[in-house]
């Protein structure tokens, strides 16, 4: 099967001019079988909930050919959104037993108003046609004796449900017990239900649910589980809070963290602000005053380019993460993937290109 | 000081009636026609195309993966019907018409609008700018410096839009007047004849990478040698593909469907070739001197852009076979925006150029032709 697809990718490379072969062939497939993409698995949406005002459950069923995912990865999510393949990464909020009873699995996101995908899946309707990447990441229950802490923050507690119900699904909790520190603002605690169902079955698992208004911060917490496996899935103020601790106390430390993308205003365009690139693998720092292209070319990096003035796409690169603002008319890009023109493009944030 | 050259007596008789309040206003000076207030017509262009940016999004996207469709259909229905000549011959005049269609749709109305950048904003790993290679002996990446670079950023200023004339052809009093310009009517025909391997062999041309002296003026971003590997390599896929691969797999219909790749190549040929030169070498096209230019305002730039450029007028299907190079005007002004797009601006577009005195140069196809190979033939002479 492999030599084939490699046989026929070598084909559509050199005489149809195609990078794929499935991908030759995507426009007429999805005439029949919709979002039909090459590299991408299918998924339908059957059930779009909220768990709160801001907060959203999404029942996906992957087609068949999905490789089931380990509790605690995550996935990448892509919706077309009036024309443009819009992606975002989501935790599966399940565990693979769930996956593999059902066929499918279930998302929980916290909804943006201002962001480019989750307002759209509020609104999505049943048997919408997506994409899901395979499972990804390492944030996976570890094979330990010591007690495990787990450290949630807001929405991070969605890998934590996945790998408590496959754990004591298959009964795999060790003698040692598990003890869920839940973190979020004052009633902003969600899947409480799930949380106390999960306690019932096996009482080896306990949690507290806890605010910093009253609680304090995360620090003075921990200090009881200095025996135990850390694992920490939250904001990155957090995750940098329970570091410095798990160092000085030397607890073994598993994290998963988002930085949450600062809000941008065109008001903060007068201050000068510096930013990190990444590009190619290679750091730079620079500022959000000159286009990349010029600062890249002040620090001798090897860059094409051409009109200078965003025509003829001669400096364009694949974004990998970060957003942009273009020059010409102040309109910031996607946080996500994309393509950008490095002759118009000014860092709002730090940026990480492949040139 | 005028350094525009006036193509044309008509509009040099226009000029002469403008103000002179106008003549002194601009930096770019021209005797032919009237200047217009840049900063007004680069406010009034930019608000065209910024409204309908905001319209863009699922149509456009539909629109372009209905077009690849249509494409994949004609192109693998023309070369099984190519095949089928030996049951009735007239099964492979339409196959071969097919492929052509198939040819003409990829070149145009998707590889040089893909190309461009117009649906990079799709975030599709298929359709984008940096990923798109065509069915065309021309490798993409040296068809993006020479044309989405040169020619779109320095539209028709001698010495850098290499497009104009192609190295081949004295198309304006520019150029000094040599003997070969006799015959350089046969040299058109035949380039009209060969032309996607004149488009493949034109930056090499320009870079001298096998004739003629070195320039020292121009910067090179490749090498002699990876530009000598692609034209090879992305041409002889194309031979192996067209001539070798395809009429083997037809077995002992060999010749049928080498002959019906020819045909469709040579009919692809001749009509991006015929569309491109009504979009640039009408009469009426002005061009440009170098220090005109430098540092220009966005304004004298979509100026430039449009005195360089005619269109043709037709119906949709025409405009969809031209890759809506028939509004080669707005393609110009607004390069990176979806093409189909182009006939709901140019009605916009025309009007603010009636507003500043500008000509807005468009006809029928037959009318604009006739201009070309006027044009052609007069600047045989000295």
């Amino acid at each position: 099967m492999s030599t084939l697809k490699l046989l026929l990718d070598n084909l559509a490379h050199r005489f149809l001019h195609h990078g794929s072969w499935r991908g030759y062939w995507e426009v007429l497939m999805q005439q029949f079988r919709p979002a039909w993409r090459d590299g991408y698995f299918r998924a339908q949406i059957e059930a779009v909930r909220n768990l709160r005002s801001d907060m959203l459950e999404v029942i996906l069923k992957p087609e068949k050919a999905w490789p089931s995912h380990i509790a605690g990865q995550h996935v990448a999510l892509t919706i077309e959104v009036n024309g443009r393949l819009t992606t975002r990464v989501f935790t599966v909020a399940c565990g693979a037993s769930f996956h593999r009873k059902t066929q499918k699995i279930r998302l929980i996101t916290k909804v943006s108003n201002e962001g480019a995908l989750t307002p759209y899946l509020s609104s999505a309707k049943p048997t919408t046609w997506v994409n899901i990447s395979a499972p990804k990441g390492n944030f996976t229950l570890p094979n330990t004796d010591k007690p495990v802490l787990m450290v949630a923050g807001g929405s991070g507690i969605t890998p934590f449900i996945a790998m408590l119900e496959d754990a004591i699904e298959n009964k795999q909790l060790s003698s040692a017990p598990v003890h869920l520190l839940y973190f979020a603002k004052p009633n902003e605690h969600v899947l409480l239900g799930q949380l106390s169902a999960l306690q019932k079955r096996d009482n080896r698992f306990t949690y507290a649910l806890l605010n910093r208004q009253q609680d304090g911060q995360v620090e003075a917490h921990l200090s009881h589980f200095t025996h135990a496996h850390w694992l920490v899935c939250g904001p990155h103020a957090m995750y940098e809070q329970a570091q410095k601790v798990a160092k000085l106390v030397e607890a073994p430390l598993l994290s998963e963290h988002f930085a949450a993308l600062p809000t941008v205003t065109t008001g903060s365009l007068s201050e000068k602000e510096t930013f990190s690139l990444v590009h190619n693998g290679q750091p730079l720092a620079v500022n959000n005053q000159e286009t990349l292209l010029s600062q890249l070319q002040q620090a001798k990096q090897p860059v094409t380019y051409g009109c200078g003035m965003g025509i003829c796409h001669q400096c364009q690169c694949v974004k990998k993460r970060g957003v942009v603002r273009d020059t010409r008319t102040g309109e910031l890009s996607d946080s996500a993937e994309q393509l950008i023109q490095l002759c118009v493009s000014q860092a709002v944030t730090d940026l990480e290109i492949q040139l | 000081m005028n350094t525009r050259v006036s193509i044309n007596t008509e509009t040099l008789q226009e000029a002469s009636s403008q103000s002179d309040a106008q003549l002194h206003q601009a930096t770019i000076p021209s005797p032919s026609v009237s200047k217009p207030d840049y900063n007004k017509l680069e406010a009034q262009l930019d608000a065209i195309k910024s409204e309908v940016k905001g319209k863009i999004g699922a149509e456009d996207a539909a629109y372009i993966r209905r077009i690849i469709l249509i494409q994949r259909i004609c192109e693998w229905s023309g070369r099984i019907l190519i095949m089928l000549g030996f049951i009735q011959p007239l099964l492979w005049v339409v196959g071969v018409l097919s492929l052509a269609t198939a040819k003409i749709l990829d070149n145009m109305e998707i590889g040089h609008n893909v190309m461009h950048g117009q649906y990079d904003w799709m975030n599709d790993k298929h359709i984008n700018s940096k990923g798109y290679e065509w069915d065309i002996a021309c490798d993409g990446a040296s068809w993006n410096r020479v044309h989405n670079y040169e020619h779109h950023t320095y539209t028709n200023i001698i010495g850098k839009d290499r497009d104009f004339g192609y190295g081949l052809l004295r198309l304006s009093n520019d150029f000094r007047w040599r003997v070969k310009n006799v015959w350089q009517f046969a040299t058109y025909i035949v380039l009209s004849v060969l032309f996607q391997w004149g488009v493949s062999y034109h930056e090499m041309a320009a870079e001298r990478v096998f004739f003629g002296k070195k320039k020292d003026n121009r910067k090179n971003q490749v090498t002699h040698s990876e530009l000598k590997k692609r034209f090879f390599s992305k041409g002889a896929r194309q031979l192996v593909k067209d001539y070798v691969l395809f009429p083997l797999l037809a077995g002992p219909l060999f010749l049928w469907v080498l002959s019906g790749n020819l045909i469709a190549n040579l009919l692809r040929n001749l009509w991006t070739s015929t569309i491109i030169f009504c979009g640039h070498f009408t009469g009426d096209v002005e061009t440009f001197k170098e220090e005109d230019c430098k540092n220009e305002t966005r304004g004298q730039w979509y100026y430039r852009q449009a005195l360089g450029s005619s269109n043709i007028q037709g119906g949709n299907l025409f405009h969809v076979l031209t890759g809506h190079l028939s509004f080669q005007i707005e393609h110009h002004l607004f390069p990176d925006i979806p093409a189909k797009r182009y006939r709901e601006m140019a009605p916009k577009v025309q009007a603010v150029f009636k507003e500043h005195g500008m000509h807005y140069n468009t006809g029928g196809f037959w009318k604009q032709y006739a201009s070309v190979l006027k044009r052609i033939i007069r600047y045989s002479f000295p």
